[in-house]
């Protein structure tokens, strides 16, 4: 497949949509991690807008492709899509984290908005891909994919590499993950707090098909993805670069905002920030 | 009479199971060999999963399978499925997955040692809503839990020794989920017990009901979780004491559940043998139930305390 650019222009707008929707939540909320999910929002909104074989009319539809948020943090991205998508109502993601709201702080497991699994305690994500991918592989269904998103604060968890492990053993070629590789953990940098380089030659070592991308450019992500897809007799990585609280100017680069919401005067300078790219992409020239 | 070990019998209806149950999948960490679920990978090997020495990964995939409609079975030693993999396990309690964990080695393995022990697994595993826990007198009742395990929806945690327990229950014997299993029927004192507590506590009311004149009771406590509260308080109403066995640390085991329950809706003198707060050692597994005190004349000490205060 391949995007045109008045295609991409327009998934571009649609993704700062998304984290207009997530500053709001996050905003409404006082309370959620904004920064892990302005990195990653593009890599969601593009996996169910344009790559997995879904139905949200049909959340349980047996041969739909599993996305498992095993970076659960990220929440209020997985929900603003999922919203988007048609599977939560717009009203109901304005509820994040309130008592008695159907979307809480963190994923849970809930068939009708389309939520596989219940995540945010950090590491499980994989090993439930590789279960996936293996009951995938059992009933020959040989057009499901299982896609996995990874933070990469979230590779310290030993779990992550005893997965990764089983899955180039099993040969789970349909098994695609995706490491949102912002370098920023809770506590600092990643390479600071418990270093991850050589990133890509650790997943190589443990048999994986490593491509490494810039996970903000629309196209080479789907390019990556679906040579992923290709490959034979063994699961895909893709590094994805990306930037923490990507697009706000002062969540950007910077473990400040990995829990903490921002206050009235910070949303309303986050959403101008936001609306003045939206006008930027509006305006540029194909 | 000898019994075939429950690990045995389990391997067994493993494969009689997977014939007749297609989306069935046994996953396992390494131990096929001692947990008897060889038998089935040789019969199915497309369904037998061999995750490594890695208990994490191992339920962690467990559960990929239960949401994409398979039926998981985890198996390993006891101790490090619930330990080591216990969040993982929490998550497939909390998003209510059709998966079943099914170890073997619980309570004392024998010469393997402290480290192998299971003494704290029930602990683990009856903090977690939405799970059922099953622990079998004999092959009889555990045939029958594993089909009602594997035909119910849910987690269910069903708890295996190594060893075999005689066999006493009768052939028509009917496994009732959450009933209370009356072993023997009897009116001053009642002994509860799970797995070879059950089989203890018989074995020593018909001892002392040759030396004393008391009346014994023995309940097989065969479901941990989730307890009839109603069927217990009858079972145990017009008894003068409750002894509780188990094959477990009793600080935070079946005891403690036993006697939070009693003690709210139904007070009575309670004494309870167990290992009490220790990890044990290496030995044979009935040097090691004597050292640790689960035996006849522990269970007859508690008795004597229990009638001397009364």
């Amino acid at each position: 497949m391949i995007l045109s650019d008045s295609e991409t222009k327009q998934l571009e707008i649609e993704i700062i949509d998304i984290k207009k929707d997530i500053l709001q939540m996050i905003f409404d909320a006082q309370s959620g991690h904004p920064g892990g999910s302005l990195s990653c929002a593009s890599l969601i909104y593009i996996l169910y807008k344009k790559i997995m074989k879904i139905d949200p009319k049909k959340p349980d539809w047996e041969d739909r492709d599993i996305f498992i948020l095993s970076k659960g943090h990220a929440a209020p991205a997985l929900y603003a899509v999922l919203s988007k998508m048609g599977y939560i109502e717009r009203k109901e993601i304005f509820t994040l984290r309130e008592f008695g709201s159907i979307i809480q702080g963190h994923p849970v497991k809930n068939k009708n908005l389309g939520i596989e699994i219940s995540t945010g305690s950090l590491g499980m994500g994989l090993s439930i891909g590789v279960g996936c991918a293996l009951a995938a592989k059992l009933d020959k269904n040989e057009n499901k994919f299982i896609y996995v998103l990874l933070g990469d604060g979230e590779l310290d968890e030993g779990a992550i590499w005893e997965a990764a492990m089983s899955a180039s053993h099993y040969r789970l070629n349909n098994l695609i993950a995706l490491v949102d590789r912002n370098g920023i953990q809770i506590d600092g940098a990643t390479e600071e707090i418990m270093a991850l380089e050589p990133l890509a030659e650790k997943w190589r070592s443990f048999g994986w098909n490593v491509l490494e991308i810039d996970g903000s450019n629309i196209k080479e992500l789907i390019n990556g993805i679906n040579k992923g897809k290709e490959i034979i007799g063994k699961p895909t990585v893709i590094i994805s670069y990306l930037v923490k609280g990507a697009d706000v100017s002062f969540m950007e680069h910077t473990r400040r905002y990995h829990g903490k919401a921002p206050n009235k005067e910070q949303y309303q300078l986050a959403i101008k920030e936001l609306n003045k790219i939206q006008q930027k992409i509006q305006k540029e020239k194909i | 009479m000898a019994n075939i070990p429950l690990r045995d019998s389990f391997g067994n209806l493993l494969v009689e199971l997977g014939e007749k149950k297609e989306n069935i999948v046994v996953l396992d960490s390494d131990l096929s060999s001692s947990t008897r679920t060889d038998k089935f990978a040789q019969k199915f090997p497309e369904r037998f999963f061999n995750m490594g020495v890695a208990e994490q990964n191992t339920v962690g995939s467990a559960i990929g399978f239960a949401i994409s409609g398979k039926i998981p079975i985890v198996s390993g030693f006891a101790i490090f499925t619930t330990g080591r993999a216990w969040e993982f396990i929490r998550i497939a309690a909390h998003d209510n997955l059709n998966l079943k964990i099914i170890p073997t080695h619980s309570g004392f393995v024998g010469e393997d040692g402290s480290t192998h022990h299971a003494l704290e697994d029930l602990s683990l595993m009856s903090s977690l809503p939405n799970i059922t826990i099953l622990i079998p007198l004999d092959n009889n009742e555990l045939k029958q839990m594993m089909e009602k395990s594997i035909n119910t929806e849910g987690l269910f945690y069903v708890r295996l020794p190594r060893d075999s327990f005689p066999e006493i229950h009768k052939k028509n014997y009917r496994f009732n989920l959450g009933k209370i299993d009356v072993l023997k029927d009897g009116l001053d004192l009642c002994l509860i017990g799970s797995g070879f507590g059950a089989s203890l506590g018989y074995e020593t009311a018909l001892a002392i009901e040759k030396q004393q004149k008391i009346s014994v009771k023995v309940i097989n406590l065969s479901t941990i979780k989730p307890i009839d509260i109603n069927d217990l308080i009858n079972q145990v109403q017009g008894c003068k004491g409750v002894i509780l066995i188990e094959e477990h640390n009793n600080y935070c085991g079946i005891g403690s559940i036993i006697s939070k329950i009693l003690s709210e809706y139904n007070p009575i003198p309670m004494k309870f043998v167990g290992i009490e707060n220790t990890f044990g050692q290496s030995g044979t597994r009935s040097a090691l139930l004597n050292a640790y005190g689960l035996n006849k004349e522990a269970i007859m000490m508690r008795v004597n305390e229990l009638f001397k205060k009364i």
